[in-house]
C-alpha cells in the first residue's frame, strides 16, 4: 500500500465514493448514533482500499463495500454488549404476534416509519434494508451478512412484518385505525 | 373480483410467497401463479398493497434522510492521510529516489577517492622503500664511507662525468653536512643503479639518493604529498626507523633519508629539492648527448614499474639477510663490478 500510486487511490474513489450516501443511510439506521455510524464508514472506506488490490474492477463494487460494512459491524457487535432491545429471532411471542396481520395507513410520514424501523431488532432490521431500501438480491444478502439463503427468507419475512406492526401501532398511536380503515375499505369494495 | 376467505389454504400459501414476489425472487411459474391468484384475491391484493406501501415509505423515509457533507470529507481525509505522508507519496518518493541517487553517487565517489587514496598510499610507500633500503644497505649495514671524508674530486671521478655536477649543489644546500662520499651503486640482479651521497651532520649519517624513475611517477595529491617546495611534491614516510623525503625531478626520483625527526628530514629535503631540481632539468641529464654517455657509463637502468617488484626489491634490500650477503658495489663508471672501494 505504501507505494501505491496516487492514480490508484483516485481509482478507488471514482468507484467506491458513489456509494458513501447508501452505506452512511444504513449504518445510521442500524446503529442509532450518528457518530458511530460516521465511524464505522470511514473505517469500512479505509478497509476497502487496503484491499483494494484484490477488488475486481467492473464487478458489484456496492456489494463488496457493503459486505465489508457489516463484516466490521458484526464483528464490532459481537465484542459488544447487545443492545437492550433484543428480540429472539424463535421467540415464541414474536412468533404469535407475527399471525396477526397489519395494515399500514397511508397517511404516515418518513419520521414514523424510521421511529418504527428503530424499534425492530437489528437483526431483522439490516435485512430489511438491504432487501427493500439497498434491493440486494437473496444472494447478495446471504454473502453480505454470511447467513444460508434460507435464513435470509425468515429474517426477511419477519422483519417486514415487525415494520408493518410498528408502523400499525404508531397509526392507533394518531387515532388512525388500520383495523377499521381495513374494514372500510372492504365495505367500500 | 371474488372476495376469498382469508384462512383458505390458498390464500396461506400465496401469503407465504409474498415477501419472494415483492422483491423478485420468485421463479416466473410461481409468480405467474401469485399474479393469478391476486386477480381474485381481494384480501390478498390488499395485503400486498400493504406491503409495497411499507415498502416504498421506508424506501422513501431512508433517501430522504440527509447525509452531511462532512462524512465524505472526513472520509476522503482519512483516505489521504492513510497514504504515505513523506515516503509514501509519488512526489515525495521520486524526491527520495533522487536523493538516494545523488547519495549513492557520492558514496561511489568516496569509495573510488579512497581506493585511489589507497593505492596512492601503497606507491608512495613502495617507492619511499627504495631510497631507504639504498640508505640502509649502503650507508649504515654497509658502512661504506670514510671516518674522514673524501676529497671532492675523488668523489666527482667516482660519480663521473655526469652526476659529478650534483656533489656541489648537496654540499651546498645541507647546511651544516659533510658529503663524506659519493658513488654509484648497484644492486645484483637488478638492473636499477643509484647515486648515492652520504653526508655527515648533527651526529648521524644522512643520505642523499637519485635513481631513475624510468616510467614510474610518485602519485599527485594534496592528501599524499607533503607541502611543496618550488614547484615540487614533497612525499615523506617512515620505514624501518628510518625518516624519509622523497620527490621526482626530471627523470629521477630524489631522496632525503636519515634517522633525524621527520621534521628536520622534511625541512632539509625542502632546501634540497629546488637546487637539485634545477640542476637535474639541465639537458644534460634530459637525455640529450644521453647516448653517448649510456656508451660511456654502459648502463642500462631499468626500474621496475610494477609495486610487487618494488616491493620485493625493497623488502629483499631491508632483510636481515641482505647485509650478510650485501653484494652491492659502488664506485665510478670505469670500475670494475667486484671492485668495491
Amino acid at each position: 500500500m505504501f507505494f501505491r500510486p496516487k492514480v490508484q487511490l483516485e481509482s478507488f474513489e471514482a468507484v467506491a465514493m458513489p456509494h458513501l450516501t447508501d452505506l452512511y443511510r444504513t449504518a445510521c439506521l442500524l446503529l442509532r448514533d450518528r457518530h458511530e455510524a460516521e465511524d464505522l464508514v470511514q473505517d469500512t472506506y479505509l478497509e476497502a482500499w487496503k484491499s483494494f488490490h484484490r477488488f475486481e474492477l467492473g464487478t458489484n463494487c456496492r456489494a463488496w463495500l457493503f459486505k465489508i460494512m457489516f463484516h466490521r459491524l458484526h464483528h464490532a457487535r459481537r465484542r459488544l454488549v447487545k443492545a437492550s432491545r433484543v428480540i429472539a429471532i424463535d421467540d415464541p411471542d414474536v412468533l404469535e404476534e407475527l399471525a396477526a396481520e397489519t395494515v399500514v395507513p397511508q397517511e404516515i410520514c418518513d419520521e414514523d416509519v424510521l421511529n418504527a424501523l428503530e424499534k425492530v431488532a437489528v437483526e431483522f432490521r439490516e435485512i430489511v434494508l438491504l432487501a427493500d431500501v439497498e434491493e440486494f438480491s437473496y444472494k447478495e444478502i446471504a454473502e453480505t451478512l454470511r447467513v444460508p439463503l434460507g435464513t435470509v427468507m425468515s429474517r426477511l419475512s419477519r422483519g417486514r412484518k415487525l415494520l408493518r406492526q410498528e408502523l400499525a401501532a404508531v397509526a392507533r398511536s394518531y387515532g388512525i385505525d388500520p383495523c377499521a380503515k381495513q374494514a372500510g375499505a372492504a365495505e367500500t369494495a | 373480483m371474488n372476495n376469498l376467505s382469508f384462512d383458505s389454504k390458498r390464500c396461506e400459501l400465496i401469503r407465504q410467497y409474498l415477501d419472494s414476489y415483492l422483491s423478485n425472487e420468485l421463479l416466473v411459474e410461481t409468480a405467474s401463479e401469485v399474479v393469478r391468484h391476486l386477480e381474485s384475491c381481494e384480501s390478498c391484493s390488499r395485503d400486498l398493497e400493504s406491503r409495497m406501501r411499507v415498502r416504498d415509505a421506508l424506501q422513501r423515509a431512508v433517501v430522504n434522510r440527509p447525509v452531511p457533507e462532512s462524512v465524505r470529507a472526513d472520509v476522503l481525509r482519512s483516505l489521504r492521510e492513510s497514504q504515505p505522508r513523506s515516503f509514501m507519496r509519488p512526489s515525495t518518493t521520486r524526491w527520495a529516489i533522487g536523493l538516494a541517487s545523488i547519495a549513492f553517487i557520492l558514496l561511489s565517489l568516496f569509495a573510488a577517492n579512497w581506493m585511489s587514496l589507497h593505492r596512492g598510499e601503497q606507491l608512495v610507500s613502495s617507492i619511499l622503500k627504495l631510497g631507504v633500503s639504498d640508505h640502509i644497505v649502503c650507508a649504515i649495514k654497509g658502512h661504506n664511507y670514510p671516518e674522514v671524508a673524501n676529497p671532492p674530486d675523488q668523489i666527482r671521478n667516482k660519480l663521473g662525468v655526469r652526476y659529478a655536477v650534483l656533489l656541489q649543489v648537496v654540499q651546498e644546500r645541507l647546511p651544516g653536512f659533510e658529503v663524506l662520499e659519493g658513488h654509484i651503486c648497484s644492486i645484483p640482479g637488478s638492473n636499477r643503479k643509484y647515486i648515492h651521497f652520504i653526508t655527515r651532520g648533527k651526529g648521524t649519517i644522512l643520505s642523499v639518493i637519485l635513481t631513475e624513475r624510468n616510467g614510474a611517477s610518485l602519485p599527485k595529491g594534496r592528501l599524499l604529498a607533503s607541502p611543496e617546495s618550488a614547484g615540487l611534491s614533497i612525499h615523506e614516510g617512515h620505514l624501518s626507523g628510518m625518516e624519509i623525503a622523497g620527490f621526482e625531478s626530471a627523470q629521477y626520483f630524489v631522496f632525503v633519508v636519515s634517522d633525524l625527526s621527520q621534521k628536520q628530514v622534511l625541512q632539509l629535503a625542502r632546501g634540497l629539492a629546488p637546487a637539485l631540481n634545477e640542476t637535474l632539468q639541465t639537458t644534460a641529464f634530459q637525455g640529450q648527448n644521453s647516448h653517448v654517455l649510456n656508451a660511456l657509463f654502459k648502463l642500462r637502468h631499468e626500474i621496475p614499474t610494477s609495486l610487487t617488484r618494488y616491493s620485493m626489491t625493497t623488502d629483499e634490500a631491508l632483510s636481515p639477510k641482505a647485509n650478510a650477503r650485501s653484494s652491492y658495489y659502488f664506485g665510478s663508471p670505469n670500475h670494475d663490478r667486484n671492485n668495491r672501494s
